[in-house]
């Protein structure tokens, strides 16, 4: 085979193999991390819309539309203002809905949140759109005093089915305990990859049943166990509903969804939001730290180019004679200084290429660790587009970093570097 | 005779480092007709290895033309002149400049890359080159060669694109007596050969027997041995 230009390139990095592949690690470590953000943030930005599912509406008292998803879906505190059983079939029956299933904060279990709800919560609503609830094990609980462990409290409590546990009433340290209610573990979700993660699930007339126990304490301190029978029209409070219009086959958004949500705004004592928004508009604040981050490894790609500047200004001095030998044998400057500049920009390419197998290994880790510390689950996903471009803008700036070294090596002096010569 | 059919034709050809300086080269005229060699002699001034560089094109004069295969290499620019450099020059130098991590034979056939030989040949002719040349292990690192094998590389990296001019730089300072000898004849044989000039600049007395032609830096300047119409080169050449 003849020799060709990639032939002397090649053989210029083999001959300063350790400095080519310490520099090709150096961008490989920097597109990896750049690919790993990249993919983190939109594997973030899905997790987090995924928590709303297939719930259109989110109702409740809470203050703000952002503070009632952040309370209602996302457990960030417990609502404040309760919703009575007789608002809650007025709305029902006041508007075309599909289901409203009624939400009741403010338990808690070792600092997990417990949501008390229905079985419909399990039956109609899903976290994620595409993904109907699992049970890893056991059953959705049928009665009262049965909890549903979601995965994250499974795995971090590690109680098992057949448990009894007893819940704390307030989410916070200063909240009571009622060790005379005994809660049964029933059912261990899978993960679903979403805030739900995080709670536990029981049903709301045992919640229901201890509230009314601390009233009827309040009134009679000898007051006998409370049953069902002994609730009262003031016991029975949710704090949120999560509502679903009907929609058309085959479509996700209702058509009246901006006129129900409209028409419920104009009732001043609810606050009404869509999730969908709310959730986006909490990842535009997010957003820039995002950049931040990408920022940052944005410097790393910089930093990894003016290494790559740095191995091949280095290795100028070792190659003016070779440099001064191909000219005489009728090699042109700009030749020259291209054989730099493409060298350059194979050390950018060779980098990006390991930074992407970098980034496959690494973002399994990571996910593996997020999932296993945090419980979420996320899918560290790049479309072509982006690897591509990162790919590019690689060897762009490796071409870049290539220019100095290959003004270097056009300047180099044939006479003078040929020496001793006469 | 016409410079322009000279295998090297130099007129008027002026250098110094800087204006109002002496003049470091100055060659009123001097041809070397295809095949023709000739001797460079004198002290080590720096004079000669200019004067090699400036035929090369390496390095531009302050007057004068420097004809190679009847072209003026100083009239060629950029790559043109590269160009014309690579197919029509051959360079042996006294260190060899051989290039490493390169083979026997991709060193020979670095040369050829900038020639007009077919891609396809450059592999059989530069082993042949070798093999003809007594290196009969192609693929040998030269680092692993002995010295007078890494010349003889040297010689037919210089000579595989068939020059009209050869410029041997002191092609024997870096070798022994023994192998001194054998690498000027090979030298001169593949010249001939080839039918390619021969410029050798070196103070070694031994290559004095060696060449019919010769001439001091300082003669050159004086405009003497100058002409092609040296009676015993010429009649050397003929006869």
């Amino acid at each position: 085979m003849a020799m060709t230009d990639f032939t002397i390139i090649s053989r210029s990095m083999t001959a300063r193999l350790f400095s080519t592949i310490t520099t090709v690690i150096t961008v490989a470590v920097a597109v990896g991390l750049m690919l790993l953000l990249l993919s983190l943030r939109k594997a973030g930005e899905e997790a987090f819309s995924r928590g709303a599912g297939n719930m259109h509406l989110l109702v409740s008292r809470d203050s703000s539309a952002m503070v009632s998803v952040l309370n209602g879906i996302f457990y960030a505190n417990a609502p404040q203002r309760p919703i009575d059983w007789a608002k809650y079939e007025q709305i029902t029956s006041s508007y075309p809905i599909d289901w409203a299933i009624p939400t009741q904060l403010g338990d808690s279990y070792r600092g997990h949140p417990v949501m008390a709800t229905t079985r419909e919560f399990f039956t109609k609503f899903q976290p994620d759109p595409s993904n109907p609830w699992q049970l890893r094990e056991g059953e959705y609980f049928d009665q009262p005093f049965e909890v549903v462990l979601g995965s994250n409290v499974a795995r971090r409590t590690g109680l098992k089915r057949g448990e009894k546990i007893v819940l704390t009433h307030g989410i916070a340290e200063e909240g009571h305990e009622h060790p005379e209610f005994q809660y049964e573990v029933v059912g261990i979700l899978e993960p679903t990859g979403t805030s739900h993660d995080r709670a536990l699930f029981t049903d709301l007339e045992s919640t229901w049943i201890i509230h009314a126990h601390d009233r009827r304490l309040r009134e009679n301190p000898n007051a006998t166990r409370t049953t069902s029978a002994d609730l009262a029209p003031a016991d029975r409070l949710i704090t949120g509903l999560y509502v679903a219009l009907p929609t058309r086959e085959g479509s996700r958004v209702p058509a009246v969804l901006q006129q129900v949500f409209d028409m419920m705004r104009r009732d001043t004592s609810i606050t009404v939001a869509q999730p969908g928004d709310e959730t986006r508009k909490l990842f535009e604040i997010i957003r820039n730290m995002n950049l931040l981050f990408v920022g940052m490894a944005g410097v790393v790609m910089v930093s990894s180019g003016i290494s790559i500047m740095l191995a091949l200004y280095n290795s100028m001095e070792q190659r003016k004679r070779q440099i001064a030998v191909l000219r005489v044998l009728g090699c042109s400057r700009a030749r020259i200084s291209s054989l730099v500049l493409t060298e350059s920009a194979m050390i950018g390419f060779l980098g990006a290429a390991a930074g992407i197998a970098v980034w496959l290994v690494g973002s399994q880790a990571a996910a593996a660790i997020l999932k296993d510390m945090l419980g979420l689950v996320v899918t560290p996903r790049l479309d072509a587009a982006t690897t591509l471009i990162i790919l590019l803008a690689t060897v762009a700036l490796a071409s870049l970093a290539g220019i100095v070294p290959s003004v270097v090596a056009y300047r180099t002096s044939v006479a003078r570097n040929l020496r001793p010569i006469g | 005779m016409d410079s322009r059919v000279m295998a090297l034709g130099i007129r008027d050809l002026k250098f110094r480092y800087a204006p109002g300086s002496a003049w470091v080269v100055d060659v009123p005229a001097l041809d070397l007709e295809p095949g023709e060699q000739m001797l460079l002699t004198g002290g080590s001034g720096r004079g000669k290895s200019t004067l090699l560089n400036l035929i090369a094109g390496l390095v531009d004069p302050a007057e004068g033309r420097v004809f190679v295969g009847g072209t003026d290499i100083h009239s060629l620019h950029g790559a043109a002149r590269d160009l014309h450099r690579g197919r029509t020059i051959g360079v042996i130098f006294q260190t060899f400049n051989l290039l490493h991590g390169f083979s026997a034979v991709e060193n020979v056939m670095t040369a050829m890359m900038f020639s007009t030989i077919p891609r396809r040949e450059h592999r059989g002719r530069a082993e042949q080159l070798l093999a003809h040349l007594g290196i009969d292990r192609p693929d040998a690192d030269p680092d692993r060669l002995s010295v007078g094998q890494q010349q003889r590389v040297a010689v037919a990296r210089a000579t595989a694109c068939d020059p009209v001019l050869v410029l041997a730089d002191e092609p024997t300072a870096s070798l022994d007596p023994e192998n001194a000898v054998t690498a000027m004849d090979l030298i001169q044989a593949i010249c001939r050969e080839k039918n390619a000039a021969l410029l050798c600049v070196s103070h070694d007395p031994s290559m004095k027997d060696r060449f019919e032609r010769q001439a001091s830096l300082e003669e050159l300047a004086r405009g003497e041995a100058a002409e092609v119409s040296v009676a015993a080169a010429g009649a050397g050449k003929r006869g």
